[in-house]
């Protein structure tokens, strides 16, 4: 790597980072697309949609992700890593898709970044008094060294007034000019008029977009009145565009650079290749820490979570993450995040006294400035943006995931409905983001379960074309609507559900072989075990994460044999089907059963 | 009802098609088959143009050539807000004629390149790419120092003019000829304003606006 590749390098002005636009530039010979999201973080992205090779550069910038023109992949600000893929509407895109991110970094009005730069960009004593003024870039068709050796001979007037004494433009006497400071990519100029009156400093920075392309970035160290700004910002860019036609006629009398190649990552090999099932059971592979904790509503408790080292990965709405408490407990809690919302995950804990102590341990033990060891996202209940209205339907708790889903829904624009569920106002949680999505919300509150049925008949009822229901809540609330929205006429793939827990109740007497068609493997499972434990007994690792059959995470592909679903995740059609089970809860009929790992 | 001239891919027919959407006039169009047929250069299209270019209109029988007449011609007719052709704005006004000559040397230019690319013309490209590269140099910063006074269009005028319509469509075609506006911050800029004005068409090798949700 060469030592340009280590430094902090100006990119582009702030001025060039309106808001819902994406600049198009470039840095040693790498196109960047660079953006500023709504929230005011400013990407730097390898300019190049990971799909067809488009520019991002062209894409739409709306404010939280950047959609690609050309066949509409969403990515994420701040991980770049890609929430949707309109394609394959029913999926949740895989998290290795991630494009190219760069450090970036404001200062002295303009956006740092490099190829792999150390530490922090440069400071200038010149520049710290907060008064400063960036100029207009100038592109110079001209390596960066001819650059540098033309600025350090650069003059401009300290009053920026044309036709007086010093103004470097030819009358009387010219500006006395001192080179304060000097490097390989910038120059430190001090410009004083010849009585001595009038002084200004500038530092000009040469930003090496390629070998033969330079970007001249000036920062004044003052900062003129509102009315004075123009008349400077005419005469630097006059003087330099007079330097950049002196140097580009220099340029073109020697021969020309080769041109920068910048490295285009490979796709690492353990992306190319179908994985290996190398992890061990259930996995944290974060370290979060506890930035707030409040009262979200009645017995729920609001936690954000923010990185200790690096950037937390991107979620979809729907997603969710288990969390790792004392004593083995492993619990599942969805991100309500909006999209782009990358500096914390939020999650809802709602306390359930009676349950395994893993909500009590949240609500009761984990406080503010705690680390807790956490999974990455995991999506298993993916929105499908494709459909002409959304209905989501909330029970309580269940709320949290649909959340993420209406954020994503109102910022795309797309038609939905967002019922909620509740004992009372305050036993809904977040309900201030409620206030933020409008006419599109209704509040069912104090209902009987009478009463729910009948408000769930109603608004399932007439299903209308490409029309798709989520629905998240208590076990007795999702079997009410599921058996609803079937009796309503709407098929199983348009209804999709999350449950909190399982509430089957497992017969584990059967015993049977399993085989596995991939790992050449049979294997017995006796009564009172789970396909699960024993495949893992016989170093065969699956992924997970309830272990309970609620979250769909287990699933695996059946090639052959007689089921006995016992998980909630998968529709009746699915299960009819059977072409695949959940290994955590699920079992065999028959005497055989044969898995496609 | 306007009759146009017209073929889908030609920049000037694209500008009084612009126009006419913006102004929310209803026209017919007459496909000209201005490649391969060469229907412009037709004995039966001498009839309508004697010079052989596209566009011409037909309004109500008043006919009318050469794109940028047209935008004058209609501005005045048919814009009754007297913005887009700025008549009592006598500064606007002078500097919309000026921008409308400018277009004429980008039409030469970054059009002739794209005409070259997609059509096999044969022009000297490196001379048309450089005479384009030299104008658009001229309109960044011309539209950084608009930006900077808090103007978002080429005139004085804080709305966009028919100078705006008649540079456009070079501008935001022009990587079709190998004319890149990656040197050209304040061009895209504008570009991206332009088309989200209210009544935006678009073309062939033309995105759509930028729709996105206001700031939540």
């Amino acid at each position: 790597m060469s030592t340009a590749e280590r430094l902090w390098h100006p990119l582009a002005s702030l001025h060039d980072l309106v808001p819902r636009h994406v600049f198009w530039g470039r840095l040693l010979g790498r196109e960047l697309a660079v953006w500023r999201a709504d929230d005011g973080f400013v990407n730097v992205w390898e300019n190049r949609c990971l799909h067809r090779g488009v520019r991002l550069s062209v894409g739409t910038n709306d404010g939280r992700e950047l959609i690609c023109r050309y066949h509409g992949w969403r990515y994420a600000s701040r991980t770049a890593g890609c929430t949707y893929i309109p394609a394959h509407p029913a999926d949740a895109p895989a998290r290795t898709i991630c494009n190219r991110t760069f450090p970036s970094l404001e200062r002295y009005g303009l956006v740092w970044s490099g190829a792999d730069p150390d530490g922090e960009p440069p400071t200038f004593d010149e520049l710290e008094s907060g008064q400063t003024l960036a100029l207009r870039g100038v592109a110079v068709r001209a390596p960066a060294g001819l650059v540098i050796d033309a600025l350090s001979r650069h003059r401009f007037s300290p009053t920026a007034r044309i036709g007086v004494p010093g103004d470097g433009n030819g009358a009387g006497a010219g500006p006395r000019m001192t080179v304060t400071g000097r490097g390989d990519y910038h120059v430190v100029l001090r410009a004083e008029s010849p009585d001595g009156e009038a002084a200004s400093t500038a530092v000009f920075f040469a930003q090496p977009a390629d070998a033969d392309r330079t970007l001249v970035r000036g920062v004044l160290a003052a900062e003129p009145e509102p009315g004075s700004r123009i008349p400077v910002w005419r005469h630097h860019n006059s003087a330099l565009s007079q330097l950049r036609d002196a140097v580009e006629a220099e340029a073109r009398r020697r021969p020309p650079p080769e041109p920068m190649v910048a490295a285009i990552e490979q796709v690492p090999i353990h992306l190319s290749q179908v994985p290996e099932p190398a992890q061990k059971g259930r996995r944290a592979a974060l370290r979060v820490q506890v930035a707030r904790k409040w009262q979200a509503a009645v017995d729920v408790a609001g936690f954000d979570l923010v990185s200790i080292a690096g950037q937390l990965p991107t979620f979809q709405p729907g997603a969710h993450i288990d969390v790792h408490l004392a004593g083995g407990l492993i619990r599942q809690y969805s991100l309500t995040n909006a999209p782009g919302e990358l500096d914390r995950y939020r999650i809802g804990v709602k306390l359930e006294p009676d349950g395994g102590g893993g909500s009590r341990a949240l609500h009761d033990s984990v406080r503010v400035g705690d680390v807790l060891a956490v999974s990455e996202p995991r999506n298993n209940f993916p929105l499908r943006r494709d459909a002409v209205r959304t209905i989501l339907v909330a029970g309580g708790i269940g709320i949290t995931p649909l959340l993420a889903m209406s954020q994503a829904l109102r910022h795309q624009g797309l038609d939905f409905e967002l019922h909620v569920f509740a004992r009372s106002d305050d036993h809904i949680a977040f309900a201030e983001l409620l206030d933020g999505l409008g006419e599109a919300v209704t509040r069912h509150i104090g209902l009987s379960p009478d009463e729910t049925g009948a408000a769930l008949e109603s608004l399932l009822a007439e299903p209308g074309p490409h029309e798709h229901v989520y629905v998240c809540g208590p076990g007795p609330m999702l079997d009410a609507a599921r058996r609803i929205a079937a009796a309503a006429g709407r098929s199983d793939d348009t209804v999709h559900f999350e449950y909190f827990a399982n509430p089957t109740d497992i017969d584990d007497s059967s015993a049977f072989t399993v085989e596995l068609a991939r790992s050449a493997l049979s294997l017995e499972v006796p009564a009172g075990a789970t396909v699960m434990e024993v495949l893992r007994a016989n170093g065969v690792e699956v992924a997970s994460s309830c272990e309970t059959g609620a979250c769909g995470t287990c699933r695996v592909a059946v090639l052959d044999g007689d089921l006995v679903h016992n998980d909630v995740y998968l529709n009746d059609t699915e299960k009819q089907q059977g072409g695949e089970m959940m290994v955590c809860v699920s079992r065999a009929r028959s005497d055989r059963l044969v898995l496609d790992i | 009802m306007i009759t146009l001239y017209d073929w889908e891919l030609s920049a000037n027919c694209y500008k009084v098609r612009l126009l006419m959407s913006i102004l929310g006039l209803d026209h017919s169009p007459v496909p000209v088959d201005f490649y391969p047929g060469w229907e412009h250069k037709s004995a039966e299209f001498a009839k309508i143009n004697p010079l052989g270019h596209i566009p011409v209109i037909d309004d109500d029988g008043y006919v009318l050539r050469d794109a940028h007449a047209i935008l004058v011609y209609l501005a005045v007719r048919y814009d009754p807000t007297r913005r887009w052709y700025p008549v009592d704005d006598p500064k606007a006004l002078g500097e919309t004629a000026s921008w409308l000559l400018f277009a004429e040397g980008t039409t030469n230019t970054a059009s002739a390149a794209r005409l070259y690319v997609n059509l096999g013309y044969d022009f000297d490209i490196d001379a048309v790419r450089a005479g384009a590269h030299r104008l658009f140099g001229v309109l960044d910063e011309h539209l950084w120092f608009r930006e900077r006074e808090g103007l978002d269009w080429v005139t004085s005028s804080p709305h966009p003019t028919i100078a705006d319509v008649a540079l456009f469509p070079d501008a935001a075609l022009s990587e079709e000829g190998g004319v890149s506006r990656e040197d050209y911050p304040a061009i895209r800029r504008w570009t991206d304003r332009f088309r989200s004005i209210d009544g935006f068409a678009v073309m062939p090798g033309i995105f759509p606006p930028h729709r996105s949700p206001p700031p939540s």
